[in-house]
């Protein structure tokens, strides 16, 4: 095992867990209490035995089973064809999936940590979210790219990042966020057997989360949101470890008589715009939580858009939760600076309530 | 090679010339948008790797490849036109105008597109030969790239996984000399490309590209050997660009003459010919109706009406729409 896996033991647990706090589905499937890293083996396992065109290719994944353990066993279940090691050659494994799946291959890639994605972001930006569009429809790339993403662990500059504003300004790409096990499971299932690329971030800091996972063929339907928390007062739009931060900081709002509802993205490129206008148009007040740099991401489209289609509707202005300007410092003190916490977003929720700006 | 065999590469190559030759009159006229990248001067490297790509194989087509895109298109297909019209931005071409001279394809004829990031395709065919591979299919998986693009990182990374998953692929390095102003030897530890692709460990070779003679023959036996399931191959066709840079001609006049006047594809393709006792009239005649094949294709792109404006927001995604304005 290489230092870097000892990273998964040191990534804290959240601090809530989001799937308790979901309605419980219409027919309820078996479920299993079951952690996000297995939940996401499991739907790897059972994707392979459903689709013999999809394979499995990143560095480590086979024998090793993924620096996170997220492929583990699945080896010795389909063997190195379709589970395939590869050396350290990001842009060669985004490639290659590219072009397996512009022959009706299904490949998942692994990309180690996404603070690599720069290595492979031409293959992703302009192969894989163009080929569909810039060929008139006669390709498509029906491949994932899992990634590791996220701080919180004293990863550093290369090991902590928030990469999904790097991609939410290209059209073609779906960019999949879980922020729970059983979300992690069926928003996989459901980006495996899209037929659009699908850039699936998984936030270091929820691989050892536990929650209740439907057992067998579980999907998430890919672009749409769930009301995590049901509220009045305020609505809180987060994704990933935001989630579980975002529940507990809504907990605590309550003691102070606010009503909070929460909002999982989920699939943060295509975003459930319905959703989370609805729900701003509700409650009136809204406050978006996002781990990444403030400038120019998620947080920032997010304002934007209530803003321009609910300006009527709201008490106050919506407040922003995000990461500072800045890189991840490694010491773990200088990193809490930079990132945001349930603190802030249960300040930023109390700030929204009084009708304003934190 | 027999004679009739050159005389249907001969035919090729005039096909290219005469093609390329049209598109930059139309594009001079304003008639092409966007920007001209020629293949003149590299007919024979074209017409030898065409002549050997079936349509179930797959080749990714640089920068310079309107004429195998076109012979492809015309011999698999029978609708040449359609390259021409894609050039013209037009409803009628291959990707209905959305792709241009830097990305035509059409899968039904082998051509999986151009990426205008250069050289990208280097990985982007991996996974086409993987998947052959693993269906056992004998497709044979072809990336053009220039000389230019063996600076890339993807070069090296591309021809290792090659090399280490034994791929059906055929990298075909088209060296002509030059990436825009930057002399191969200037631009690479090696002037020649060869040595730099050795070092994967398996078969490269470099051979006159402006012999078509001897680029056919390379060709097909490094394409018989990926087919049979032998694994990858590397050749460096060694060929000269008419196209200078955008200012104009900057190569040295004696470098120029060799290429244009002693070494040109197609007037050594001639000689041949005519040693062979084929008559001048006759080559003539090839070179006319080429012309003509031509000029039909440029009235069809002209007359083709613009695409659906429409089709400007359709494809981004295969599951959601995106809205028009
Ligand atoms: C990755 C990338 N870098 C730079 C360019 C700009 N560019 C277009 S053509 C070219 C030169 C390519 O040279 P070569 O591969 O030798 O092809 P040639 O034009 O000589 O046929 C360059 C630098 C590009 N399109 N893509
Ligand atoms: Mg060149």
């Amino acid at each position: 095992m290489t230092a870097e896996t000892t990273t998964e033991t040191a990534a804290p647990a959240p601090t809530a867990s989001p799937a308790s706090a979901e309605a419980p589905p219409k027919k309820p499937a078996k479920a299993r209490k079951t952690s996000f890293t297995q939940a996401l083996n499991g739907a790897l396992d059972l994707a392979m035995e459903r689709y013999p065109e999809m394979f499995l290719i990143g560095e480590d994944i086979a024998e090793m089973g993924g620096d996170f353990g997220v492929t583990r066993k699945l080896l010795a279940k389909y063997g190195p064809e379709r589970v395939r090691d590869t050396p350290l050659s990001e842009a060669a494994i985004v490639g290659t999936c590219v072009g397996a799946a512009m022959v009706g291959m299904r490949p998942v890639a692994e990309i180690m940590f996404a603070d690599f994605l720069g290595e492979c972001y031409d293959q992703i930006v302009n192969n894989a979210a163009k080929v569909h569009y810039m060929f008139d429809g006669q390709f498509t790339a029906p491949l994932v790219i899992r990634t590791a993403c996220g701080g919180g662990f004293g990863g550093g500059p290369h090991h902590s990042q928030s990469v999904e504003g790097w991609f939410l300004n290209v059209p073609g790409i779906v960019i999949a966020a879980p922020s729970n096990p059983a979300d992690a499971k069926g928003l996989l299932l459901a980006s495996i057997a899209s037929d659009d690329p699908v850039l699936f971030l998984e936030h270091k800091a929820l691989y050892r989360a536990r929650g209740e996972v439907p057992e067998g063929w579980h999907t998430v339907e890919l672009g749409k949101a769930a009301v995590a928390r049901a509220g009045a007062d305020v609505t809180v739009v987060a994704s990933m470890r935001m989630v579980p931060m975002a529940l507990a900081a809504a907990a605590a709002a309550d003691d102070d008589g606010i009503s909070t509802e929460v909002i999982d993205l989920r699939t943060v490129k295509p975003y459930d715009a319905e959703t989370v206008l609805a729900s701003a148009r509700k409650t009136g007040r809204v406050v978006v939580a996002n781990e990444a740099p403030r400038t120019g991401g998620l947080g920032a489209e997010l304002s934007a858009r209530i803003h321009e289609e609910c300006f009527a509707e709201l008490a106050g202005p919506v407040v922003r939760v995000d990461g500072l300007d800045t890189p991840i410092p490694f010491s773990v003190p200088l990193e809490q600076e930079i990132l945001p916490g349930e603190d802030d977003i249960a300040a930023a929720i109390r700030a929204a309530y009084r009708g304003g700006a934190r | 090679m027999d004679t009739p065999t050159l005389r249907g590469l001969y035919r090729d190559m005039w096909l290219i010339r005469a093609f390329e030759q049209g598109l930059e009159r139309e594009f001079e006229q304003g008639n092409v948008p966007g920007m001209l990248h020629t293949g003149l001067g590299q007919e024979a490297v074209q017409a030898a790797l065409a002549a050997h790509l079936e349509a179930d194989d797959a080749f990714f087509p640089d920068h310079r490849c309107h004429g195998i895109n076109a012979l492809a298109q015309q011999r698999h297909a029978g609708d040449g036109e359609r390259i021409m019209a894609e050039l013209f931005g037009k409803a009628t071409g291959v990707c209905s105008g959305k792709g241009g001279s830097l990305h035509s394809a059409d899968p039904a004829v082998g051509n999986f597109g151009d990426n205008a990031v250069e050289g990208s395709y280097m990985a982007t065919v991996l996974g086409v030969a993987l998947a052959a591979k693993m269906r056992g299919e004998p497709k044979v998986a072809c990336a053009i790239i220039g000389d230019g693009t063996v600076g890339r990182g993807e070069f090296h990374e591309s021809l290792n996984m090659a090399a280490i998953w034994d791929l059906p692929v055929l990298y075909a390095c088209v060296n002509n000399g030059y990436a825009i102003s930057m002399p191969v030897g200037e631009g690479h530890a090696s002037a020649n490309i060869v040595d730099m692709a050795r070092g994967y460990g398996f078969g490269c070779e470099q051979l006159d590209g402006n012999d078509v003679v001897e680029a056919h023959e390379r060709v097909g036996a490094a394409v018989a050997h990926i087919r049979a399931g032998n694994g990858p191959r590397f050749l460096e066709l060694k060929t000269w660009r008419w196209q200078g840079v955008f200012a104009g001609e900057f190569r040295p006049e004696a470098e120029v003459k060799y290429w244009r006047e002693e070494h040109d594809p197609i007037l050594m393709a001639a000689d041949e010919l005519q040693a062979r006792g084929v008559s001048g009239d006759e080559l003539e005649g090839i070179e006319a109706e080429m012309r003509e094949l031509i000029e039909g294709w440029i009235d069809f792109a002209k007359a083709s009406p613009a695409p659906d404006p429409a089709k400007a927001t359709a494809d981004v995604y295969v599951g959601w729409e995106v809205a028009r304005r």
